[in-house]
């Protein structure tokens, strides 16, 4: 749809033929693998602002994404998935474990190889009001990250030079060259997510981080965004994680997906596997609480209890115990409260971290059948 | 006009003066137009929506951002500020009553008390400085005349019935006390704690979690079979209006283009809008192919086109459509309205192309 008319700024080897087959099937090759990463903010307290305790934000998660594909990481609010991104991009300092970028470890670099890095790995945010600076014209918006990685070699620090290429990549995400003269207000909100988008793209990163991109925006608009970003991964060999809580989203657009509870992944699969048949009790609720928009279907919901715990003080054992509906179902066995599951890998590229995970999807049919909903009752009832 | 001749006119028949003659008719807005004058013009937020709503029933009242869903259901409160705004027009008769002809002490026993409302924010939208207890009691005080020991014994009733665990210590907690999910049962708890009739939700469920969503969803649902109380929701979300309501209109640009039962509107949509809405959730596509969408803009309210306020978004437009504005339709053999052209009897070989569309929109729906 938004044709860049052939003006688009160019990267070498992206013929849309062969990306094209590295994005159907898993055979990309790992650009990002993520080990053991942990992110924990201190919680400071007493007159002494002692280190009382920590928020285990991010806590022991690995995974890899090969190059070309869209990770997808989903989970509800609080879940770590935006601080898992940042870690990762170096805008939050990681507790410990490593992230390795081609082979490079992302975490330990300094100095001019960290900036280098930055040009290769952007992010593109969520709210397209807060993320565009009121007081600068799209021009310095895109150009600021061309400035700030200018050398002698790409020469950005040439104003003309610059102003081109912020034309070019204005173009590539279906806006006017000469829009670069304005200011965010003038835009609507796709417009200018479409601005944040150039302004992660300008400085031909390999690997973009997508924090909510859709979320704020109007359906019709959702869809025209969603388009681009596909367009574009093909245009310029794209690898994104793209983080987002909407799960209808997530199954169009990603080809394989973690699911996140409380700092922990608890399930990794492709994106088919993992709808048709999920592995982990959280990932079957998350599942069953989309609305559909048949009105015809009632469905059985899974609806958890209460709210997700803090992540200050988790629960001990498996995190998601105290409200998981297959640890009341098989009779509340300990093991769930006391030890902490791993990551086990499940066949078919699917890991679950449950200790019962061979039983979820048996088990998640019986229950949706045993739980008439309350409004069915209810129903029944009046 | 030749098509006005032709198709019975519903707005017509439908704007007769004085209250419904169905006693059933809990609400009726008829021609109800709210205006804006800003510094640049005019904006026309709703012009000219009509919807009635009988006791007990559920309409969802659908669209994007700017399109007149909130500020009609704001106008029935008269929640809107005078000025800039201006209801420039139209009746809403409510229990026999018409609520723009009403003073403001009159509407204030009618605001919190017959009708309530749940609103999107649940951050917002409480009072941060008093408890929960207060800002729930206040509304039992003002509209049931009891003490405040009464009362507060009512607010725990009302959390309670929303599903707050241990109510008798919430009540005395701080709205930042609670997380998103509780916020919004207290605000679900206030607006039933004095036995609304009519019970408007705007968005209830948007800034919350899918899990916390459907939740809160299921507590709608319930409250509202449990109270008999007539429920407009106000959403943008297709899925959210199939799972909650039996009735739907969808809005844009200040109007409805599309109303009727929910299983018409949504498995045999009338209205390209509807359709193009559809089409615009993820899921019902297969991954790698481009999603189909509307394409452009909502129109500048200050230059609204001067036909059909969809034609420049429309793949179905044809000159027509430029130049005069549809009025809702029924197209034959359906309990859907459309305001659309395309359901003309003479323009039925135009509505192939978008019956074929509708086909393959809906055969995404049902999966």
């Amino acid at each position: 749809m938004q044709s860049s008319n052939g003006t688009s700024p160019n990267k070498d080897g992206a013929t849309s033929a062969g990306v094209a087959g590295v994005k159907s099937g898993n055979s990309g090759a790992p650009l990002l693998e993520v080990h053991n990463l942990r992110t924990y903010y201190p919680i400071r307290g007493g007159i002494l602002r002692r280190h009382i305790g920590d928020v285990h934000a991010v806590d022991d998660v690995s995974l890899s994404i090969n190059r070309g594909q869209t990770f997808g990481m989903v989970g509800e609010s609080g879940c770590g998935k935006t601080t898992f991104g940042r870690t990762i991009l170096r805008l939050e300092r990681a507790t410990a474990g490593t992230v390795s970028m081609d082979g490079q470890n992302v975490l330990a670099l300094q100095g001019q190889d960290l900036k280098f890095m930055r040009r290769r790995m952007q992010l593109i945010f969520q709210d397209p009001y807060g993320s565009l600076n009121p007081r600068m014209p799209v021009s310095d918006i895109i150009g600021e990250g061309l400035l700030a990685q200018a050398d002698s070699e790409n020469r950005w620090g040439d104003r003309a030079i610059r102003d081109q290429r912020v034309g070019d990549f204005l173009e590539a995400v279906g806006l006017r060259r000469d829009y670069s003269r304005r200011y965010a207000h003038e835009f609507s909100g796709g417009q200018r997510q479409r601005i944040g988008i150039a302004r992660a793209l300008s400085l031909n990163p390999e690997f973009i981080v997508c924090d909510e991109p859709v979320s704020a925006l109007d359906v019709s608009i959702q869809s025209q965004i969603l388009n681009l970003l596909s367009e574009l991964q093909r245009q310029f060999n794209l690898t994104y994680l793209f983080i987002a809580h909407n799960l209808s989203v997530v199954q169009y657009f990603c080809e394989r997906i973690g699911v996140m509870y409380l700092g922990k992944l608890v399930e990794v699969a492709d994106t088919d596997a993992l709808y048709a048949h999920p592995r982990h009790p959280y990932t079957v609720a998350l599942l069953s609480a989309i609305p559909v928009p048949d009105p015809r279907v009632r469905k059985k919901r899974l609806v958890l209890k209460g709210d997700v715990p803090s992540p200050a003080n988790p629960p001990s054992g498996c995190r998601f115990h105290t409200r998981c509906w297959l640890r009341e179902r098989l009779g509340n066995p300990e093991v769930c409260s006391t030890v902490d599951p791993p990551l086990m890998d499940m066949g078919g590229g699917q890991m679950s971290a449950c200790h019962f995970a061979d039983k979820v999807s048996a088990e998640a049919a019986d229950e949706a059948a045993a739980r008439q909903s309350v409004v069915d009752t209810a129903v029944a009832e009046s | 006009m030749k098509i006005k001749e032709m198709v019975p006119k519903l707005d017509a028949a439908d704007r007769s003066v004085g209250p419904p003659t169905d006693p059933d008719v809990l609400i009726d807005v008829r021609g109800l137009r709210t205006y804006f004058h800003v510094m640049d013009g005019t904006v026309k937020a709703v012009d000219g929506v009509d919807f009635s709503l009988k006791r007990g029933q559920t309409l969802g009242l659908v669209g994007e951002s700017g399109c007149g869903k909130s500020v009609t259901a704001l106008s029935i409160l008269q929640l809107i500020d005078i000025p800039p705004g201006e209801i420039a027009g139209g009746e809403i008769w409510f229990d026999g009553r018409d609520l723009l002809k009403m003073t403001t002490d009159q509407i204030r026993h009618v605001r919190g008390a017959d009708i309530a409302m749940i609103f999107q924010e649940p951050m917002t939208s409480l009072n941060p400085v008093f408890t929960i207890g207060d800002q729930i009691s206040e509304a039992i005080i003002l509209h049931q005349h009891v003490n405040k020991k009464e009362a507060m014994s009512r607010a725990i009733e009302a959390l309670a019935a929303v599903g707050i665990p241990d109510p008798a210590r919430r009540v005395k907690q701080y709205p930042h006390e609670m997380s998103g999910g509780i916020r919004q049962r207290v605000m679900i708890a206030m607006a039933i704690s004095c036995n609304p009739k009519l019970l408007i939700a705007d968005e209830p469920t948007t800034a919350l979690d899918v899990t916390i969503q459907a939740q809160i969803l299921e507590l709608i649902k319930e409250l509202q079979v449990r109270t008999g109380a007539a429920l407009l929701l106000i959403t943008h979300d297709l899925a959210v209006v199939a799972e909650t309501v039996q009735n739907v209109a969808v809005m844009y640009a200040g109007r409805i283009v599309e109303t009727g039962p929910v299983e018409d509107v949504l498995l045999s949509p009338k209205h390209p809008y509807t359709q193009g809405l559809l089409n615009s959730i993820p899921a019902l596509h297969k991954r790698g192919r481009e999603l189909d969408v509307i394409r452009g803009v909502v129109p500048n309210p200050f230059r609204m086109p001067p036909g059909c306020k969809f034609e420049p978004r429309c793949p179905y437009a044809w000159e027509h459509c430029r130049e005069a504005e549809p009025d809702l339709l029924v197209p034959p053999g359906t309990h859907d309205k459309s305001r659309c052209f395309l359901q003309a009897p003479e323009n039925a070989t135009r509505r192939q192309v978008f019956d074929r569309a509708t086909v393959a929109t809906v055969r995404g729906v049902i999966g």
